[in-house]
C-alpha cells in the first residue's frame, strides 16, 4: 500500500466523508460506468490493445468472490495480478474459466479487450477515483 | 341558443382530438421502444449478422431511401439471410412492428439517442409537443451535481470506458437488462445484492465448475462502539461469508479477535479494512446506516426539554 497511513483525528475523517458525498455527485464528466468495473492496463496499451474491462456485476451474479478471490488467488488489487496473455492460455486467472469450457474461451479478444485505448488501470466509481487520489496505477512493480 | 351551445362543443370536440392525437402518438412511441427492447435489441443493438445497428444513421440511411413500406415489409415478412420475419416474434400484431421500424427509423435519423422519435401522428399538437420537448439549458437543469436517473447503469458503448468503436463492445451485456429483475439500493450497481442472494434471485457458484457446493455461513455479530453521536457499527459475518472465505479477511485484512483491529472512516475512505471492499465492490461508504445501524443504548444525559 503506498497510501500513508493517515492518523486523522475523526473530523478529517469527517471532511473525508464530505469530501465522498461531494465526489459522488460531482460525476467527472462522462465517465459513468457501472460500478466496480475493473479496467487493467499494465501492458496492453503498450501492446497495442485495448485495455481490459473486468464487470464485477456480470461475474458476481454467476460467481461469489471466493471462486475468484480465494481459490482461483485474485489479489485485491486492480493491476496486482501481473495477468498477461499466456498465463490466461494456461488456465490461470481469467483463463481457469474463459477456456470454451465454463465460458468462451480466448479468441474473443474484443470482448474483454473493450476499453477506450489510454484508459488507466482504476477500479470504477472506487471512493477513492471519487476523492480524486489518483489511485496507483496497479502493478508496476 | 343551439348556435351558441354548438360552438363550444366543436371547440371541446377539437380538444379531445388534439389531446387524444397526442396521446396515440406518445403510446406508439413507447410501443415501438417496447417491442424493439423486447424483440429487435437482440440482433440490432449489436449487429448481429450484419443487421443495422440502432442509432447508426450511417447503416440505415441508404434503406430509410428505399421507403418506410420497404422496411415495413422487410420487418413483417423478413429479408435476407438473416433478418426473421417479424424478428422472430410472428405472434405479434403488424401494428407493432411497423411500430418498432418507425422507432428505430426515427432513432436513425436522431443519430444515435434514440430519444426523439418522429411521431408521425403529431402534426396537430406539434407546437406543444415542440414546446415541451424543447430542450432547456443545461443550466437551469433540476439537478446541478447529482447524477440524474437517466444516466445510471448505461449500456456499455455509452458508459465513458468502454470503446463504442469496438465490436466487442456492442456484444458485452447492457446492465439494466439484468438490474430490472433484481432489488434495487441507493448507491454502487443500485442493486441489493444482500436481498437478491438471500431471495434466490441469483444463484452465484461457491465454486468454479460445481453449481450444487454451498458455502458454510456463519451468524456472527460484532458490534463495534463508536466514538461520537454516529450509531455503533455492526458486522455481520453472516452477510460476508455467504460471498467470501474467511482467508479473503483473515488474518490479512482483520486479525480473529474481537476488538483487536483498529478501524477508522478515514481508513476505510482510502480503501483499507472494511474499504478494501466497501466502495469498491461491495456497497459503498456513502450509505452510513448499513454499517452504522445500532443506536446507542446508553443515553449520555436525558434532555430536560419537553419534546
Ligand atoms: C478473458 C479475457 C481476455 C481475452 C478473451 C483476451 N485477453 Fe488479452 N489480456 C487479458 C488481460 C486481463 C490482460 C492483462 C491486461 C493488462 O494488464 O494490460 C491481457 C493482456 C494482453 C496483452 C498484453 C500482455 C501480453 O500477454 O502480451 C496482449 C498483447 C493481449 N492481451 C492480446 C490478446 C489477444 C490478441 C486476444 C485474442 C486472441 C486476447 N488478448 C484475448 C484478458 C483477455
Ligand atoms: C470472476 C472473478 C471475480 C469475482 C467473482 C469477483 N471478483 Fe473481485 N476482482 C476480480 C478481478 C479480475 C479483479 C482485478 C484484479 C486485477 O486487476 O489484477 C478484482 C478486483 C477486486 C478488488 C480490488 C479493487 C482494488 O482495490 O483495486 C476487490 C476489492 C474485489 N475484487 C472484491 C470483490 C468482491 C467483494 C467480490 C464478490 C462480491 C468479487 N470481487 C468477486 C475478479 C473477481
Ligand atoms: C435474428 C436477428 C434479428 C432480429 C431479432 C431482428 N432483426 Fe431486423 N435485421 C436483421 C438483419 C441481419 C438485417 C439486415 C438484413 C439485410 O439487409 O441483409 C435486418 C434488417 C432490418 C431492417 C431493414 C430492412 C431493409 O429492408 O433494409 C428493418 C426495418 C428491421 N430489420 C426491423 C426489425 C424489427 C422491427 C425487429 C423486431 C421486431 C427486428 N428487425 C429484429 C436481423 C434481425
Ligand atoms: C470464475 C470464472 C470466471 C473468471 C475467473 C473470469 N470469468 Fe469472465 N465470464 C465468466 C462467465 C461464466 C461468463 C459468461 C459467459 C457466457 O455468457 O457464456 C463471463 C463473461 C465475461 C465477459 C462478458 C460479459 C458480458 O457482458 O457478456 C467479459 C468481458 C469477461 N467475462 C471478462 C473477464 C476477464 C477480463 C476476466 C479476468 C480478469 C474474467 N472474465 C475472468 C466466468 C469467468
Ligand atoms: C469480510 C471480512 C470477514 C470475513 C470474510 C470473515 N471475517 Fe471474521 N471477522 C471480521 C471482522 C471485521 C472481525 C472483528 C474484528 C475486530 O473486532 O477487530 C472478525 C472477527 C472474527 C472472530 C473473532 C470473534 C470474537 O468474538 O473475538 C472470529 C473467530 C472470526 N472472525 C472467524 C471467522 C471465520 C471462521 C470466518 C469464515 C467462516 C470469518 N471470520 C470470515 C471480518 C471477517
Ligand atoms: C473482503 C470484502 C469485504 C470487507 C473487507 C468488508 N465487507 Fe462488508 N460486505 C461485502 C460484501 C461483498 C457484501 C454484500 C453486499 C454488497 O456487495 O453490497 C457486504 C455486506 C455488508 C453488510 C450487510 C449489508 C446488508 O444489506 O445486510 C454490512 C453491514 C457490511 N458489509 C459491513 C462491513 C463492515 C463494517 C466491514 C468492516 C469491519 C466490512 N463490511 C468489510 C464485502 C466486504
Ligand atoms: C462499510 C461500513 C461503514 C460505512 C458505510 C460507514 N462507516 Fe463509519 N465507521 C465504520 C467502522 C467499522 C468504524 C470504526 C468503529 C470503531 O471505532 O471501531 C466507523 C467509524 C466512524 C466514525 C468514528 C470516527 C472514526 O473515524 O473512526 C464516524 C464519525 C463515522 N464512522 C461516520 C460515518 C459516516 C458519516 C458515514 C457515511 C458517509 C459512515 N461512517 C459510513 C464503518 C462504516
Amino acid at each position: 500500500m503506498r497510501l500513508r497511513h493517515p492518523r486523522a483525528p475523526w473530523r478529517s475523517a469527517l471532511a473525508l466523508v464530505a469530501a465522498v458525498w461531494i465526489g459522488s455527485i460531482g460525476t467527472s464528466g462522462e465517465a459513468r460506468a457501472e460500478y466496480a468495473d475493473v479496467v487493467i492496463n499494465n501492458y496492453s496499451d503498450a501492446a497495442g490493445m485495448r485495455p481490459v474491462i473486468f464487470p464485477h456485476w456480470f461475474h458476481r451474479i454467476r460467481f461469489r468472490c471466493k471462486v475468484c478471490h480465494a481459490d482461483l488467488g485474485f489479489q485485491f488489487k486492480a493491476g496486482g495480478n501481473e495477468i498477461n496473455m499466456v498465463k490466461i492460455i494456461d488456465g490461470q486467472f481469467c483463463g481457469a474459466c474463459h477456456n470454451g469450457d465454463i465460458a468462451w474461451s480466448v479468441e474473443n479478444c474484443n470482448l474483454c479487450h473493450s476499453g477506450k485505448p489510454g484508459t488507466p488501470t482504476q477500479v470504477h466509481e472506487s471512493t477513492i477515483q471519487k476523492l480524486a487520489i489518483q489511485p496507483q496505477a496497479g502493478g508496476q512493480q | 341558443m343551439i348556435r351558441t351551445l354548438r360552438n363550444p362543443a366543436v371547440a371541446l370536440g377539437a380538444l379531445c382530438c388534439t389531446l387524444f392525437a397526442t396521446g396515440t402518438a406518445l403510446a406508439q412511441q413507447d410501443k415501438g421502444k417496447a417491442v424493439y427492447d423486447k424483440v429487435c435489441v437482440a440482433c440490432h443493438s449489436a449487429g448481429i449478422a450484419g443487421a443495422p445497428r440502432l442509432g447508426d444513421a450511417k447503416a440505415w440511411a441508404p434503406r430509410i431511401k428505399t421507403g418506410i413500406d420497404t422496411l415495413y415489409g422487410s420487418a413483417l415478412k423478413g429479408k435476407a439471410p438473416a433478418m426473421p420475419a417479424k424478428g422472430g416474434a410472428t405472434d405479434l400484431p403488424d401494428a407493432d412492428i411497423k411500430a418498432a421500424v418507425d422507432y428505430m427509423v426515427a432513432a436513425a435519423k436522431d443519430g444515435g439517442s434514440g430519444a426523439a422519435a418522429t411521431a408521425p401522428a403529431a402534426a396537430a399538437p406539434a407546437a406543444a409537443a415542440a414546446a415541451a420537448t424543447k430542450p432547456r439549458p443545461a443550466a437551469l437543469s433540476f439537478n446541478r451535481l447529482l447524477k440524474p436517473a437517466s444516466k445510471r447503469n448505461p449500456p456499455p458503448p455509452e458508459d465513458g470506458i468502454h470503446d463504442p468503436q469496438n465490436d466487442g463492445t456492442h456484444a458485452l451485456q447492457p446492465p439494466l437488462q439484468v438490474f430490472e429483475s433484481l432489488p434495487r439500493s441507493n448507491a454502487g450497481n443500485r442493486v441489493d445484492w444482500v436481498k437478491a442472494l438471500d431471495n434466490n434471485l441469483i444463484a452465484p457458484r461457491w465454486d468454479r465448475t460445481d453449481p450444487a457446493a454451498a458455502p458454510v455461513v456463519m451468524d456472527l455479530n460484532i458490534v463495534r462502539e463508536v466514538k461520537g453521536s454516529m450509531p455503533d457499527v455492526v458486522y455481520p459475518h453472516k452477510q460476508h461469508t455467504a460471498w467470501l472465505d474467511c482467508s479473503n479477511c483473515h488474518p490479512q485484512i482483520f486479525i480473529p479477535q474481537k476488538g483487536a483491529n483498529q478501524i477508522s472512516m478515514a481508513a476505510i475512505l482510502l480503501g483499507q479494512k472494511c474499504g478494501v471492499c466497501h466502495g469498491k465492490v461491495a456497497f459503498p461508504v456513502s450509505e452510513c446506516r448499513i454499517c452504522h445501524s445500532k443506536k446507542k443504548n446508553v443515553m449520555p444525559v436525558k434532555n430536560a426539554q419537553a419534546n
